[in-house]
């Protein structure tokens, strides 16, 4: 009878065993672990560092709870709670996973939008060099500046956030020091006493055209223009090429810079090395005192002499000259009957200020 | 009695023998942990990013069981211990790799490198030959400048190298290749525009 006690006992533990089955461990687990790694691709760790960290916290506290669970014979298993836990969790990482892509969009329309000004005052700066003719320093910058911001392009492409600001920062130093160069040649005409006196430079010579019933002719170096004007009146308005250092006032020889000032025509030839040809009488009293005066303040060489044989002249106004003013050899089938030996030329800077210009420069987009 | 007590004391000592022989598998943990900071060490975190979060995450897999079992009466740590060793193996085979693919990368920057040099190269022998007079004097002189640009941003392909940022030079020089071939298409456009050439 005792054996046959014993044997149902062993027989009843055995079934148990057998039959009694633990529950499974619930599906938000497995789910939550990709969920995790779904937030790490995502850089989570980068863009919600802190909320991450929280995360994280809560999954280690959800995950002891289940090893405990888990450690427990599997007949008093319960993992009630556990699923419980992971199922917040799971919202817990569903919202911090929308925090990330909406900080990582948020990055993208940021740095897209400060790349894009860049972008703006790069091409205002390539624009200006291709007008005035003034290559390097500006455009060695700029081509720099071109270089990184291709790489931050890349970045932004492959949503490498974290890497863009210190690149964006380095195209905005090369900005500005294509600008600092830009600027140190326009420096001059943002001189509000200096436009001044062009633009009265240039008045004199329309009401002397005006008085006189003659002919003048007035250069633009900024605006790139030549204006031909007859009894006051403007009857013809070209476009004009200056050459590297066109937009300087010319000192000496060699300067490849573009005298400013008051002229006249002295010869006119029509069998120029560039089509055709009108020289005008640079030196004029004003340069010869400029020149000596410079010279003997030590800014030029002993050697350095005053220069001449500045000319009108064709060959083309996409053309570099040495000083001289270049126009199409068809405005110069136009211009040259229109003008005689005699004829003033008036040389200005600009007759507005350049002072918006590099406003708008510093501040693109407005 | 003295049987009773026989079985009482060979009782106890099979417990004990079961609850408490089987240790945590501090040697194979730390070798595993060890095993991925070196890895890590090698550079793994910048060259197989993926493969190295999956490694702490079978570590830490590992650990839940560790942690498992060390909360039973009765422990087996075997698996823990299985799959701790999976880690080390899998941390020694990853680190084993990551030389080469510093190898790959560094190989493809150089690579990008002397493209982008023989891109410079081609556009300065191209301005060099132009006909730089009227017409494409201004336009030639721009490029020269363009290309000064380029030379300088070039320099900086080497301290990228020099810095182990592979990555980095590479696409600087792939950029900087891309912008020397455009000069050398304006340059070239630059010399049909005098040669009348189309």
């Amino acid at each position: 009878m005792k054996t046959a006690l014993l044997a149902f006992a062993l027989s009843f533990c055995v079934f148990c065993a057998s039959s009694c089955q633990s529950p499974p461990v619930p599906q938000e687990v497995e789910k939550v672990k990709s969920q995790e790694n779904d937030l790490w691709r995502a850089g989570a760790p980068l863009y919600a560092a802190d909320d991450y960290s929280s995360y994280l916290e809560s999954l280690r506290l959800a995950r002891e709870k289940l090893i405990k669970q888990n450690a427990r014979l599997r007949w008093f298993r319960d993992y009630k709670e556990i699923r419980a836990d992971y199922i917040v969790l799971l919202a817990q990482g569903d919202s911090l996973l929308a925090r990330v892509q909406s900080e990582k969009r948020s990055q993208s329309r940021d740095f897209s939008q400060r790349l894009g000004r860049l972008e703006d005052s790069m091409g205002k700066i390539r624009a200006l060099t291709q007008l005035m003719n003034e290559h390097a320093p500006v455009r060695e910058s700029l081509a720099r500046a071109e270089v990184v911001t291709r790489e931050v392009q890349i970045l932004l492409k492959n949503e490498k956030y974290t890497e863009l600001a210190p690149k964006l920062d380095m195209v905005d130093r090369h900005i500005r020091q294509a600008e600092e160069a830009l600027f140190s040649i326009l420096a001059r005409y943002a001189d509000d006493t200096q436009v001044a006196d062009w633009r009265k430079q240039a008045e004199d010579t329309i009401a002397e055209s005006r008085r006189r019933g003659t002919t003048a002719v007035l250069v633009n170096k900024l605006a790139r223009t030549l204006t031909l004007l007859k009894k006051g009146r403007e009857v013809a308005v070209y476009e004009i090429g200056l050459g590297k250092y066109g937009l300087s006032d010319k000192l000496y020889a060699g300067d490849e810079a573009t005298p400013e000032g008051r002229y006249r025509i002295v010869k006119k030839n029509s069998q120029s090395r560039y089509y055709k040809a009108l020289l005008i009488d640079y030196p004029n009293d004003s340069d010869k005192r400029r020149f000596a005066l410079a010279k003997k303040r030590g800014l030029l060489s002993p050697g350095a002499a005053i220069g001449g044989l500045i000319e009108i002249h064709g060959g083309g106004k996409d053309s570099l000259t040495n000083g001289c003013v270049g126009v199409e050899n068809s405005v110069m089938d136009r211009l040259f009957p229109e003008v005689a030996v005699g004829t003033v030329v008036t040389i200005i800077g600009s007759l507005e200020s350049a002072a918006k210009l590099l406003s708008d420069l510093r501040n693109p987009g407005s | 009695m003295k049987k009773f007590s026989q079985f009482l004391v060979l009782g106890i000592f099979v417990v004990g023998l079961f609850s408490s022989c089987a240790k945590q598998p501090t040697q194979a943990i730390d070798a595993a942990k060890a095993a991925i900071e070196a890895a890590t060490k090698e550079g793994a975190s910048v060259y197989a990013a993926d493969e190295l979060k999956k490694l702490n995450d079978d570590l830490q897999a590992a650990m839940d069981e560790v942690n498992t079992q060390g909360k039973k009466f009765f422990k087996k740590f075997g698996t823990a211990k299985e799959m701790l060793v999976k880690v080390q193996t899998d941390a020694d085979a990853l680190k084993a790799t990551i030389p080469a693919k510093i190898e790959a990368a560094k190989n493809a920057a150089l690579q990008a490198q002397t493209e982008a040099r023989t891109a410079l190269d081609e556009a300065t022998a191209l301005l060099d030959k132009a006909p730089m007079g009227k017409g494409t004097k201004a336009d030639i002189m721009a490029m020269k400048a363009d290309l000064a640009g380029l030379e300088t941003s070039f320099a900086e392909i080497q301290t990228a190298i020099d810095g182990a940022d592979y990555f980095g030079a590479s696409a600087k020089a792939a950029t900087i290749k891309e912008k020397a071939t455009v000069v050398s298409d304006q340059v070239k456009a630059a010399i049909e525009k005098v040669t009348g050439k189309r």
